[in-house]
């Protein structure tokens, strides 16, 4: 079995076991309801998590997607207030505009050839500022956060039978991301990018656009999460999901995509990220202070990454075992 | 056999949890954050009143001033089975669709201090906007109509802070339109930021006669910066809120008044209306039913009358 899959393996292992566990202290957790809205949450994070899952497989990193959220959300909300138009014209719009954001981090990156972190840090202070300056303000030029009123727009925080629409649509995309990764060129295109980029660059994948690519799906995923966030609070605030970031990259790190690139996948991406949905709610579960939160998700990084670094270590030297044992018989045999 | 006995074993357990929850009220408390002054009296005047209850349950959480966080919350609270639910919104268009959720649900929400969109069970105030006033009030007067102001204020969109900067500036535009309000700046909450701007007023205005800062605690970070420019007996600062340690200040002649709410009250009375709706004595009507908590100008001379029982 390979390493990732064992891994996988160990961390649905824990879910189960933190679930039945969280059920048994808390007989609430296993409320319909209950698993329900835990599944909400986990993909308002998870549907950012697969763009950022993207963009660390290309060894890069998203600062912005925060900003991303809180733009998009302040893009729909100025046309609910100033215009007629519809739902299903704005609604595009707004994610273009996520898209176009990731186009200019991208350009940045790659043709000033910029570290990913100062670019997107950067468009992520200057677009946490445009939220500010667009949102709608009252007539005293106070910040006044609309109530959401479009019965289309928040039709997006409806649900079908039980389940809420965000999360069929963290499913679906989650299924075709995956399949664009593992079965197309340009999925191939991603991981060797990330791997390697001169050889990718040597052996004929036009890199930049990769890149940019990338970075422009990232934007779309955190605009599309931002739109499913307004729909069900009612409303746009301009500091939304600034901030969130760290759950973001703590749902794909736990998910077994590493910073350094090349590799990862979308499953890992969807357990990490149920992972910190259930943590989250079962700390609320068991009537814990929400301070443990983010020390119990850093710690879990923490014990994940250095077994991740572990294991890498401990493969490598076995592999260089085996490569001098081989190298040595058929030294013998040569004699 | 082993394998029939534990499962016995666990639905029985899982029952006596089940059976358990039912029986007693279940009441949760969820203010924008918990390390404040304020929300920490709210939740004592809740407690104290709750605890002499039979079969009542008490849980506070801590939304860390973030909507997102509050709604998740509220989320948990429902789907827990709480009785009854004390909210302060951070913001009322976010809270609004949890608050509608949890009252289809028929759990009766009070709200503390901001009220939401939607109609729910009681909204229990200190009316920020008519606070602000008053304070615009008292400041107008001890200038004699003339001066130059300057406000700290909240986060953008932090509607308490901003219902209490409206109040403000109504009344100086009402009643002092000679007072120019020289600049206005976010002081976040928090007292570091205010040092931070007063100075930065201090600096500006060669003249500045009067600070508003919408709540205690930056009203006292303009006192330590006025304070350490030397300039402390010509400034008037106001704060909001009347927490104990600006009382003692206002006391010492560092702080000129304060908008005192009694905190304490305020949330006892959230807890009573909580229980006498879930007793019955109380019914729900189709407004939100609006509960007014006065504020109280404590300046040197008045804030002898808030007794040492009542602070904060």
């Amino acid at each position: 079995m390979s390493v990732s899959a064992i891994r996988r393996l160990i961390l649905t292992g824990l879910l189960i076991a933190i679930g039945i566990a969280l059920s048994i202290a808390n007989p609430t957790f296993l409320k319909l309801d209950n698993l329900m809205t835990m599944l909400q949450e986990a993909s308002l994070t998870g549907i950012v998590a697969i763009g950022f899952t993207l963009i660390l497989i290309t060894a890069g990193i998203d600062m912005s997607i925060g900003a991303v959220i809180a733009i998009t959300s302040m893009i729909c909300v100025n046309f609910i207030s100033y215009t007629q138009l519809p739902a299903y014209i704005y609604i595009p719009i707004a994610l273009a505009a996520g898209c176009a954001i990731g186009w200019v981090n991208g350009f940045f990156i790659t043709h000033f050839k910029l570290p990913e972190f100062i670019v997107t840090l950067a468009t992520r202070g200057i677009l946490a500022g445009l939220a500010l300056i667009i949102a709608v303000k009252d007539e005293q030029g106070f910040v006044k956060n609309v109530f959401i009123e479009d019965p289309v727009f928040l039709s997006f925080g409806e649900t079908v039978g039980p389940v809420y629409i965000v999360t069929i649509v963290f499913i679906l995309l989650a299924i075709a991301t995956q399949f664009f990764m593992k079965r197309t060129r340009a999925g191939t295109n991603i991981y060797a990018s990330g791997a390697n980029p001169t050889a990718a660059r040597l052996s004929g994948i036009n890199v930049d656009r990769t890149l940019i690519g990338v970075y422009m799906f990232s934007g779309f995923c955190a605009a599309l999460s931002s739109i499913f966030l307004a729909a069900r609070m009612m409303t746009a605030m301009p500091e939304f999901g600034i901030g969130n970031e760290l759950d973001v990259i703590a749902s794909v790190v736990i998910g077994g995509t590493p910073f350094t690139g090349g590799i990862g996948d979308i499953w890992g991406t969807i357990i990490g990220t149920l992972f910190i949905a259930l943590i989250k709610n079962g700390i609320l579960k068991l009537g814990l202070s929400p301070y443990i939160q983010p020390i119990v998700i850093g710690g879990i990084i923490i014990v994940t990454v250095v077994a991740d670094v572990w294991y890498k270590h401990h493969a490598e030297k076995k592999a260089t075992q085996a490569a001098r044992r081989k190298a040595m018989e058929s030294k013998e045999v040569g004699a | 056999m082993a394998k029939a006995k534990w499962m016995v074993a666990a639905a029985a357990l899982f029952g006596l949890a089940c059976g358990a929850a039912s029986a007693e009220t279940k009441i949760g408390y969820l203010p924008s954050t918990v390390g404040q002054a304020l929300t920490q009296a709210w939740k004592t005047g809740i407690e104290n009143t709750l605890k002499g209850q039979p079969n009542v349950s008490f849980q506070a959480l801590d939304a860390q001033m973030k909507a997102e966080i509050q709604v998740t919350m509220m989320d948990d609270f429902i789907n827990q089975g709480y009785n009854a639910i004390i909210l302060q919104p951070i913001d009322a268009a976010a809270l609004t669709a949890s608050v509608k959720k949890a009252e289809g649900k028929g759990i009766p929400v009070i709200t503390l201090n901001t009220d939401t969109k939607l109609p729910h069970a009681a909204c229990v105030t200190m009316d920020d906007q008519g606070a602000g006033y008053l304070v615009g009030e008292q400041i107008g007067k001890a200038l004699g109509g003339k001066g130059n102001v300057a406000i700290i204020q909240s986060p953008p969109g932090a509607q308490a802070g901003v219902e209490r900067e409206k109040g403000f500036r109504a009344a100086m535009a009402k009643l002092y339109p000679e007072i120019k309000i020289v600049g206005a700046q976010n002081g976040l909450w928090n007292k570091d930021k205010a040092i931070e701007i007063m100075n930065s007023f201090l600096q500006v205005n060669k003249q500045l006669d009067a600070v508003f800062a919408v709540n205690d605690n930056m009203a006292e970070g303009a006192m330590i910066a006025a304070e350490a420019a030397g300039r402390l007996n010509q400034v008037k600062i106001w704060g909001f809120n009347g927490q104990k340690s600006t009382l003692t200040l206002i006391e010492q002649g560092k702080i000129t008044g304060t908008a005192y709410t009694n905190a304490y009250d305020q949330g006892a009375t959230a807890a009573k209306y909580a229980l006498d709706l879930l007793s019955g004595a109380k019914k729900k009507g189709d407004k939100t039913d609006v509960v007014v908590v006065p504020p109280f100008a404590a300046t040197k001379d008045s804030v002898a009358q808030i007794k040492p029982e009542q602070r904060w």
